[in-house]
């Protein structure tokens, strides 16, 4: 297997820009990303686009924009795992050899089809007909584990605080404002125990990166380039009867399980990390799920701040899903070039210090008898 | 005629081939003949071993309510608020369905919850469309 850097990335803000298709979006994200890696266009060979209700041929579409046509372009569709989804399959379309430059973009405006409320979901799925969204899905699981764990609400909502902390130094954040636990439990409720500001928001963006082979690394890079150390992504199994709502998830761990093996590293190696937390139930199981703490501990980590900037092991330092936002498609290359920021030390006042490993986790879908679409892993270092 | 047939003549039933309400109400899993697991709904090959000799089994009548919410905003034909509960049967499988309860608050992890049949939201007519539900039994 090849080695496999990442040589440039580049975003647009996260919010709602109805008045830009995700092509104008993704156009801009993958300019800057072909900008920031200092190469000429014409070197990349193959593009992966991940998108969930962007329509037909997306990619093509926002490629054209700025002259890439001719090459393969492969839209790629993993619910709102499809960003990093793209970006696996641009690392792996490099470390077996296929191709050496490869453009991973995820594109999503989601502000032109739904105004608020939950994400459409297919009603092909059974528990999708019967009601669920998204957001009732992540209730059922935080009023378990509450159970469970002796979890609070106020331990949830400071979740949120955190993420907006954060948010707030983040300039392509959609919520910049710090808010207050009492601020997090008085807006409105959702599906109890989750209020609004506990679930992501409605947004659009776009987010690139540019990836090459360590062959031509040496020759192309303009920047500091950042190696892939490992990258993995999975399908959620069968899992009923298994405990799907307050177990770490059985896909986060499998997933990052064998990033971590393919890194040579593990949870406690990690000084940042850029995880799924489309509600705030989700930091707490996902951190338990990658090794961070023990199993019903999410909340303690929580607690004593040590996922807080300045603590050991940083959690969403961008604002995460809750703050910086989660245009699904492209939400994982929004996570992928935040780590690419603080291991060049380009993150600025958010920025980890000397960060020199971090680690991204995306969880597509509700597939109720299922943990989970998609899971990928990717684990970034210098 | 059974209760089930009876409301199809009127009202569009959801998944009717996953339900019974005679003898008693109850939910009808897929039962796998070769390693005898069950699984809700009946899957076209068997998620634990591949056999695609597959057959209909009725579960209990009652279960165990792991996990509930009640949902405050959801998608547009379905009236809020409604209840949602994940379901653990004897058998081995987690059922999700909406919940029939007058009295959300009375609600408890753990409890002893039975099936029902009665809206789970609304068709393109704007009428009711009736499903499984869980009730909870006192």
């Amino acid at each position: 297997m090849k080695d496999v850097y990442i040589l440039g990335v580049g975003t647009t803000a996260c919010g709602k820009f109805p008045e830009k298709g995700a092509h104008i979006l993704g156009r801009e994200a993958a300019w800057a990303a072909i900008k920031d890696a200092g190469i000429h266009p014409r070197k990349i060979e193959i593009a992966f686009c991940g998108h969930v209700y962007q329509g037909m041929g997306v990619g093509q579409r926002t490629l054209k924009e700025i002259g890439l046509v001719g090459q393969p372009t492969v839209n790629v569709e993993g619910a709102c795992g499809s960003g990093t989804l793209a970006f696996w399959e641009a690392w792996r379309t490099i470390a077996y050899g296929q191709y050496d430059v490869a453009l991973a973009l995820g594109v999503e405006n989601l502000s032109r089809i739904l105004s608020g409320g939950p994400l459409p979901l297919e009603e092909d799925d059974i528990e999708v007909f019967m009601g669920m969204g998204m957001p009732s899905l992540y209730a059922m699981r935080a009023k378990r584990y509450m159970e469970e764990y002796g979890v609070t609400a106020e331990q949830l909502a400071k979740v949120v605080v955190k993420s907006r902390k954060h948010a707030a130094l983040n300039p392509i954040a959609q919520f910049r404002k710090e808010t207050t636990i009492e601020g997090v439990l008085k807006s409105p409720m959702i599906a109890d125990p989750l209020t609004r500001d506990q679930c992501c928001p409605v947004g659009d963006a776009s987010a690139a990166a540019v990836l090459c082979s360590g062959e031509l690394v040496d020759k192309l890079a303009t920047k500091k380039p950042i190696k892939v150390l490992g990258c993995v992504a999975q399908s959620g199994k069968y899992t009923s009867p298994t405990k799907l709502t307050c177990d770490p998830s059985e896909n986060v761990s499998r997933t990052s399980g064998m990033a971590y093996e393919m890194a040579g590293l593990g949870p406690e190696d990690m000084d940042v990390a850029e995880i799924h937390d489309a509600f705030s139930i989700a930091e707490m199981i996902v951190c338990e799920a990658l090794g961070f703490c023990e199993k019903g501990a999410g909340a303690r980590l929580i607690d004593e701040e040590r996922t807080s900037l300045g603590g050991d092991i940083v959690v969403n330092p961008s604002g995460g899903l809750l703050s910086r936002g989660h245009p699904v498609g492209a939400t994982g290359l929004l996570q992928t070039a935040e780590i690419v920021w603080h291991l060049r030390g380009e993150a600025g006042k958010r920025q980890v210090e000397g960060a020199k490993v971090g680690i991204i986790e995306t969880m597509g879908g509700a597939q109720p008898a299922m943990d989970g679409v998609t899971c990928v892993v990717s684990i970034l270092g210098v | 005629m059974s209760e089930k047939e009876k409301a199809s003549d009127q009202t569009e039933i959801y998944k009717p081939e996953l339900f019974s309400t005679t003898p008693h109400p109850h939910l009808i899993a897929g039962r796998c003949k070769s390693c005898r697991k069950y699984t809700f709904p009946k899957y076209y090959a068997c998620p634990f071993c591949f056999s695609d000799d597959l057959e209909d089994s009725p579960l209990s009548p009652t279960g165990i309510l792991h996990s509930f919410t009640i949902v405050r905003r959801s998608f547009p034909a379905y009236p809020v608020p409604y209840g949602l509960g994940l379901v653990d049967f004897p058998e081995g499988v987690r059922v999700m369905a909406q919940i029939e309860t007058d009295k959300p608050e009375e609600l408890k992890l753990d409890m002893k919850m039975g099936i029902t049949v009665g809206p789970i939201r609304k068709g393109k007519d704007g009428k009711d469309i009736l499903s499984y539900k869980f009730r909870p039994l006192s």
